[in-house]
């Protein structure tokens, strides 16, 4: 296993966003994590890439115990995490953002993968210079994927990539992280658009007020009654 | 594609640096031919003041940018290596050094700036932060900073005693160009300022370790996704400030002669004017705001009598905030512009 998640809990003060979640990601494997707003599936990304701390449990990833490192130690273990809102820097030209994805990385073939993600985007490479608060809502999560790949991730993670993209830029955005799995990327995606994801996903987790509800192959999980319980039903009552 | 490479190659343009130059050059020139000798001298010496007030104007702003933090510790950084200087050399600890005593005494005078600087970042910044995270922001690494300006303040007092000093500079030599005369010091000083904001200009613009500070300045969170170590790289922000307020202090000292313990709080408040003038967070802005400030104060002394210096700089402050509210070089509102 990849990532092996074991009793994780996350609190913020009084607020247990997470209760004592586990869970596995093998190493080829896209995994998705659905359930409604307010679930904890955003506390989940978080605290398994350092940047809240786990309040209880332990996450292994790729055999060593990274329970307790920070989000930069995470990242040299190759874990990455693209994060909600894509959190472009827009202060910073677009080429600038990809050379931060590089950061972490100290070997000489960072100018080749950087010219590589403008061969594969080129809307990216026509603006390498621009700051990056010119970019479109599609071609800044392009940006924000390219720069996760950048760090040469065996994991990456990511948190609701379709928000506020049209139809057609998710679909863009499907076929990439197909794509990305099929060259052997093990991906952990948090999404709202529950159908798409579970077409490229090959098991699921739903998650409800912090918990795994419902877990299993995504065939299983999109005929699953439960699974739109997790939005409207039980999410619903406890929000009201 | 065409348009996109057109922006960037003007982009790429030092802009604000060449604009800058011109514009001091044009009013330099106005006043020789306009204003004659007399104020044309005033400008020159206004902008040697200027320079100083420019290089803490910009260790004020590399905290504001990157941190968040109004430092009120540089002016005690500012105060500590003309002091210290004067206290290692008046009490003949350097006579080993022979002649070059007065520079070895200002060199060691800025280390002790830095090392107070590290100090502050330890035991203010750092200890808020990792105790009680963003709850601190603002207020209390402010109020601190203030503590320690009290507390560096009165050690000196304590040590070296409440009067100004005369700091011995072995040298005098002027230049006379176009009818002015140009203090030597005074032009190295000014060269020197420039270099240095140059040079931290390409850091923040062209490096790796700058890229990863205007990361930390737009989101510390975002710059710990990216591998940023931003625990690590924060103590690079006070070894600079302590650099800027120390190496702006030694060109101070040489330049003007004396050095007291309170000689920090006239410069710091001036380049806190300077700063907000140029354009929070801007480091072009704070150089444009501190030659501005210079001019301002040797003009108005020349014209209105000494007395009136902080009334035409906290004037001229006012009216353009008035006007535009982000300075004259800030790119956006107020706090939001971003080195």
């Amino acid at each position: 296993m990849l990532l092996e998640v074991e009793g994780l809990d996350v609190r913020y003060g009084r607020t247990h966003a997470v209760k004592a979640l586990s869970l596995q990601v093998a190493d080829d494997e896209l995994v998705t994590v659905l359930g409604a707003n307010g679930a904890g599936k955003t506390s989940l990304l978080r605290a398994l890439q350092g940047l809240v701390p786990a309040s209880a449990g332990r996450i292994r990833f790729g055999g060593v115990d990274i329970t307790r490192m920070s989000p930069p130690e995470r990242l040299r273990q190759r874990l990455a995490l693209v994060p909600e809102g894509r959190q472009i820097v827009i202060s910073l030209t677009v080429h600038e953002n990809l050379l931060m994805g590089a950061y972490c990385r100290s070997d000489s073939d960072v100018r080749r993968d950087v010219e590589g993600v403008y061969d594969r985007f080129p809307n990216l490479a026509a603006r390498r210079d621009m700051p990056a608060s010119v970019l479109s809502g599609g071609e800044q999560q392009m940006l924000a994927i390219s720069r996760a790949l950048l760090a040469r991730p065996r994991l990456m993670m990511l948190d609701e990539p379709s928000l506020g993209l049209s139809p057609l830029l998710v679909e863009r955005l499907f076929d990439l992280l197909r794509n990305l799995r099929a060259d052997g990327l093990a991906i952990l995606l948090v999404e709202q658009n529950t159908q798409m994801a579970l077409e490229i996903a090959s098991r699921g987790l739903v998650m409800e007020l912090g918990k795994v509800v419902l877990e299993g192959p995504s065939e299983a999980l999109a005929s699953n009654d439960r699974l739109a319980a997790a939005y409207f039903g039980h999410a619903a009552q406890h929000a009201g | 594609m065409s348009e996109a490479s057109a922006t960037a190659s003007f982009r790429s343009l030092p802009v604000r640096p060449i604009l800058l130059a011109i514009a001091v050059l044009v009013a330099i020139a106005v006043a020789i031919f306009a204003g004659g000798k007399v104020i044309a001298q005033q400008m020159v010496s206004g902008l040697m003041l200027g320079s100083i007030y420019m290089t803490v104007a910009v260790a004020f702003t590399l905290t504001i940018g990157v941190l968040n933090f109004l430092n009120f510790t540089i002016p005690t950084l500012f105060m500590l290596t003309g002091m210290v200087a004067w206290g290692v050399l008046s009490r003949g600890y350097l006579s080993v050094a022979g002649g070059w005593g007065w520079l070895l005494a200002l060199l060691i005078g800025i280390a002790v700036a830095v090392v107070a600087s590290l100090i502050v970042e330890r035991f203010t910044f750092r200890y808020l932060k990792t105790r009680h995270g963003d709850a601190t922001e603002h207020a209390i690494p402010l109020v601190s900073s203030l503590g320690f300006l009290l507390i560096f303040e009165h050690l000196v007092l304590i040590a070296l005693g409440s009067e100004a000093q005369r700091f011995p500079v072995p040298f005098k030599a002027d230049l006379y160009a176009f009818g002015l005369v140009i203090g030597l010091p005074q032009l190295a000083s000014l060269l020197l300022a420039l270099g240095i904001v140059a040079t931290l200009t390409y850091v923040l613009k062209r490096t790796r370790m700058g890229r990863a500070l205007r990361t930390i300045a737009e989101s510390p969170d975002t710059a710990s996704l990216l591998g940023v170590d931003v625990a690590r790289i924060v103590p690079v922000v006070f070894i600079l400030t302590g650099l800027l307020s120390g190496v702006a202090a030694a060109l101070f000292t040489v330049n003007y002669g004396d050095v007291s313990p309170f000689m920090g709080e006239h410069i710091g408040t001036k380049a806190i004017a300077a700063m907000v003038l140029g354009g929070l967070g801007s480091v072009w802005g704070a150089v444009a705001g501190g030659l501005l400030v210079g001019l301002a104060e040797t003009l108005s002394i020349h014209f209105l009598g000494g007395d009136s210096v902080q009334m035409v700089v906290w004037g001229l402050l006012l009216v353009v905030i008035i006007l535009r509210p982000q300075g004259l070089f800030g790119a956006s509102a107020i706090g939001k512009a971003k080195l």
